[in-house]
């Protein structure tokens, strides 16, 4: 590691996966996934009281915090798919995914990560989307619901025909189709891979930065310390934002072909002439 | 066997600061044009200054590429 910055010393803690720390009946328990236990546990326990405490009147304190994050999410859902009541119908899950990462991502700062405690030498803690398993997850879930909102909404054959649109006899329908499935894959590899590489590498130069400022440590990490608080709430933004572009795209007059919607059109022409 | 030329010395060193110097050209570039798309739009119509929002989700897009050459840095050995 001394080969980044020659100064002869050890040079700043890098750790890029998750280490494991302790075993559960034969099944290995890394660091990111206990602390990803320990958050969601918090997050439970706060949506829990927030939502018994959650009055017209808010009183101020964390459920204010927790009542404007689901106001922003339901905004956020409103503009994609057109309709409050779509985006109260799925807002549930939006917001829970989205409180979830950016609380992850908060608890993630804390200076009790790290080097501060260790188990076998490794950390004791680690956030959990600074591991490329849980994000995996995370976004596998995230393009599942998806999945699962879009077929409820418009039905297995017509979700199907979303992306094998066109004449049925035509082969490069099917070509068509084939590298729409692939794009999936794509999306659930730039999702877990964008969420990942932000916060681990937030974590890799907070850790250089401290490194590098030696005694004056505080000083010279709290910048990127303060860029990362902003970070990890906008890349949970980022990553509800694409998943509801995803939902959008998919629900999204998913068999409306050419006829019908020239039907459409000339019956909105025909109404705004009535009007004036 | 004759090598032609042979390199000596801390060779990962100068591959490591050719990866990072190559791979982030074209993140500058990518973020400088939708930097330069996003101020000429707030420039013609003031109005479109609240797509911040959707500018910060391209800008993540294109950081990604970014990020890989960054974290490929430490995975590399």
């Amino acid at each position: 590691m001394n080969l980044l910055f020659s100064a002869g010393d050890i040079g700043p803690p890098v750790h890029i996966t998750p280490s494991p720390i302790f075993e559960i009946a034969g099944w290995q328990i890394s660091n990111s996934i206990f602390y990803g236990w320990i958050v969601s546990i918090f997050l439970i326990i706060i949506l829990f009281v927030a939502s018994i405490r959650s009055a017209i009147h808010p009183k101020g304190g964390f459920v204010q915090i927790v009542e404007t994050g689901t106001e922003f999410i339901v905004d956020l859902l409103k503009n994609s798919l057109g309709s409050r009541l779509k985006a109260v119908k799925y807002a549930p899950y939006f917001t829970a995914i989205f409180f979830f990462i950016a609380l992850s991502n908060l608890l993630g700062l804390l200076p009790i990560l790290g080097e501060a405690f260790t188990i076998h030498e490794n950390p004791a803690f680690r956030p959990f989307t600074a591991d490329l398993n849980g994000t995996l997850a995370a976004s596998l879930v995230s393009l599942a619901m998806v999945q699962y909102f879009a077929i409820k909404e418009s039905g297995p054959i017509r979700h199907l025909k979303h992306y094998f649109s066109g004449n049925l006899i035509n082969p490069l329908t099917y070509i068509a189709g084939i590298y729409e499935l692939f794009a999936e894959v794509v999306r659930l590899f730039s999702l877990a891979l964008r969420l990942f590489l932000n916060i681990a590498i937030g974590e890799i130069i907070i850790s250089v930065f401290a490194y590098l400022g030696k005694f004056a440590a505080p000083i010279t990490a709290l910048p990127f310390l303060a860029l990362e608080v902003g970070v990890a709430v906008l890349q949970a933004y980022i990553f509800v934002m694409l998943t509801v572009t995803y939902l959008s795209l998919a629900i999204k007059h998913s068999d409306t072909s050419d006829h019908e919607f020239e039907e459409k059109l000339v019956h909105t022409m025909q109404s705004q002439k009535l009007a004036k | 066997m004759i090598y032609l030329a042979e390199l000596t010395g801390n060779v990962e060193v100068i591959g490591k600061g050719l990866m990072l110097g190559a791979g982030m050209i074209g993140p500058g570039i990518g973020v400088g044009l939708i930097g330069n798309a996003f101020m000429n739009a707030v420039g013609r119509n003031p109005e479109s200054a609240k797509f911040l929002g959707q500018i910060m989700v391209f800008v993540a897009i294109v950081e990604l590429m970014a990020l890989l050459v960054f974290a490929s840095l430490f995975i590399i050995k």
